[in-house]
């Protein structure tokens, strides 16, 4: 259980994260979501006890991250987001000096060595030198690091990061294998990877939370937006046909665009709007044009992402 | 304690897999081997190590800073310092512990001049009180070094500016401590030589005397800077 409340962490003048609040039940993954600069990361170092907050707290299983940060740090599995290792040192022997950090025994060690090797299959760079190692592989090796201990709560920033294809699909793949057993905050801003492997998304924004949800909830408020596409091919002039589209009431903006001697009207309705799917097809069979595609687009994670973010960049 | 080992110990090794260590280890070396050729070997003068510590002194305010200048500030450069301080264990364990592998790098760097002695052995009889007494100075003065080093380190993250910051602060201290005073009159030239840690090596340790003020001096001067490297580790967090 992890529970944030009214977290406000200013760096100087400059407030990187705002009055933010979230509790993450036992099991979750939680997927945090954001552009560059959005606060994700000071959210997560002040969850992992690395920065105090300015304002507010963070806990995790009931300890507090400031006055309690050991507890709270042997409870925490980190991929830090640039994942940083010691180049010189062999994978196993990093991996050997993070158990004995945590205080693992020897014999504890060698097993949860051996056994973090298995799982982010490591076997074959076992004795290699973690600086000649590819990005990938060290990635692997700094999630490798970060379940070593068995840890409850596991915090992941960008854990794709530098793999290739197979890879993200096998990281992926174990995210959900560890869901079972582990609370776990995903920092991410690749939007399929957080709507494959978590259960419940939070968007970050100028440091504040502006969305929070699962994904099918997201979906259905990214679905408010009215957004319609036509493709007709007008046989005198696209003056009227734009005319008659800007009419239907409702519609508040049309982008027009002309592909292979098809236009492709973008059609955005007001938020509050009917559907407009019916006004248009009225105007596309009264003008008994040929028209090949007309639909509503589904709401998508994507679409949510891009009005949130872009409604700071406006403003 | 055991966390406090696993940092020291990586620290200790790490010096052995980057080519710095071994040409602080092999300048070090060539140095110490020099002086102790031009300095000791005399036919007809006593067998004393006293002038091989005399100017081990001088050597080693040049070599130990190149030691630390990595200590903390590699870990800021690099970014291991988050990974490392999310872990279950203190600030003070990382800075002690990083300056307990740079005193066990100093130690290995010091090895191999015990050869000296040996030479000694050879033409003479060297009196090995002193001698045992003149290693401990050295390795005293190299503790003392190293905690500077360790602060600086943990100031500036740039490893080139932590070691001319270590370089000059010591040579202003001794320029302070052990030449000002000769121009000065009392009482602060008496106190001015009292904090010379050049003459409290070459007055004690040097001739063979173990003065347990000296070591007093000593180890709360490395004790100051620990605290300090701790403190300002510890202040990161909170800029």
């Amino acid at each position: 259980m992890i529970e944030i409340e009214h977290l406000t962490k200013c760096y100087g003048s400059f407030r990187a994260v705002g009055d933010v609040s979230l509790s993450i039940p036992n099991g979750q993954v939680l997927g945090l979501l954001g552009p560059n600069g959005a606060g994700k990361t000071t959210i997560i170092r002040v969850m992992t006890g690395y920065l105090p907050p300015t304002r507010g707290k963070a806990s995790v299983e009931g300890f507090d991250s400031v006055t309690q940060s050991h507890e709270v740090r042997r409870r925490l599995g980190y991929l830090p987001e640039a994942n940083p290792l010691y180049g010189e040192m062999r994978v196993v022997e990093y991996l050997g000096f993070r158990g004995r950090i945590f205080g693992l025994a020897r014999a504890q060690r060698k097993t949860a060595v051996d056994r973090v090797v298995e799982r982010c299959w490591l076997k074959e760079m076992r004795k290699r030198q973690i600086g000649r190692l590819s990005k990938g592989y060290k990635q692997r090796v700094g999630l490798a690091a970060a379940m070593l201990h068995q840890p409850p709560v596991l915090v992941l920033d960008e854990p794709t990061s530098g793999l290739d294809p197979i890879q993200i699909r096998e990281t992926r793949h174990l995210i959900r294998e560890l869901a079972g057993d582990h609370t776990m905050v995903l920092s991410s801003h690749i939007l399929p990877e957080v709507e494959v492997t978590c259960d419940r998304i939070v968007i970050i924004a100028r440091g504040g939370i502006r969305a929070d949800g699962t994904v099918d909830q997201l979906k259905q408020k990214a679905g408010d937006s009215q957004h319609y596409v036509l493709e007709v091919k007008p046989e005198s002039g696209n003056g009227s046909m734009r005319d008659a589209i800007r009419n239907i009431s409702g519609v508040s903006r049309v982008d027009e665009t002309t592909i292979d001697g098809w236009t492709r009207y973008e059609i955005t309705g007001d938020a509050t709007s009917r559907d407009l799917r019916e006004p248009l097809g009225r105007v596309v069979s009264e003008s008994r044009v040929p028209c090949r595609e007309l639909h509503r687009e589904s709401g998508s994670l994507e679409q949510l992402f891009v009005r949130i973010t872009s409604e700071g960049d406006a403003s | 304690m055991s966390q406090l080992v696993a940092i020291a110990r990586r620290e200790f090794l790490s010096y052995f897999s980057t080519s710095v260590g071994y040409v602080v280890l092999a300048l070090y070396l060539l140095m110490s081997g020099l002086l102790f050729a031009l300095s000791v070997l005399h036919t007809g003068v006593e067998a004393s190590m006293r002038p091989f510590f005399d100017l081990s002194f001088f050597l080693l305010l040049f070599i130990a800073p190149a030691i630390s200048m990595r200590l903390i500030s590699e870990e800021m450069r690099l970014g291991t310092i988050e990974s490392l301080m999310t872990c279950p264990i203190s600030d003070a364990q990382v800075v002690v512990g990083k300056w307990i592998g740079a005193v066990g790098f100093f130690v290995a760097m010091l090895a191999p001049t015990l050869i000296y002695p040996l030479v000694l052995e050879w033409y003479s009889a060297p009196d090995y009180g002193s001698i045992f007494a003149g290693y401990l100075g050295l390795l005293l003065i190299g503790g003392l070094y190293l905690s500077f080093g360790t602060l600086a380190s943990s100031v500036w993250p740039s490893q080139i500016l932590a070691y001319l910051v270590a370089v000059f602060f010591w040579l202003i201290f001794v320029g302070l401590t052990s030449w000002l005073p000769r121009f000065i009159g009392d009482p602060w030239s008496a106190i001015l030589f009292k904090m010379s840690i050049e003459l409290r090596y070459s007055n004690d340790f040097s001739k063979g005397v173990i003065d347990t003020s000296t070591i007093l001096y000593f180890v709360s001067g490395m004790i100051f800077f620990l605290v300090a490297a701790v403190k300002i580790v510890e202040s990161r967090r909170w800029r």
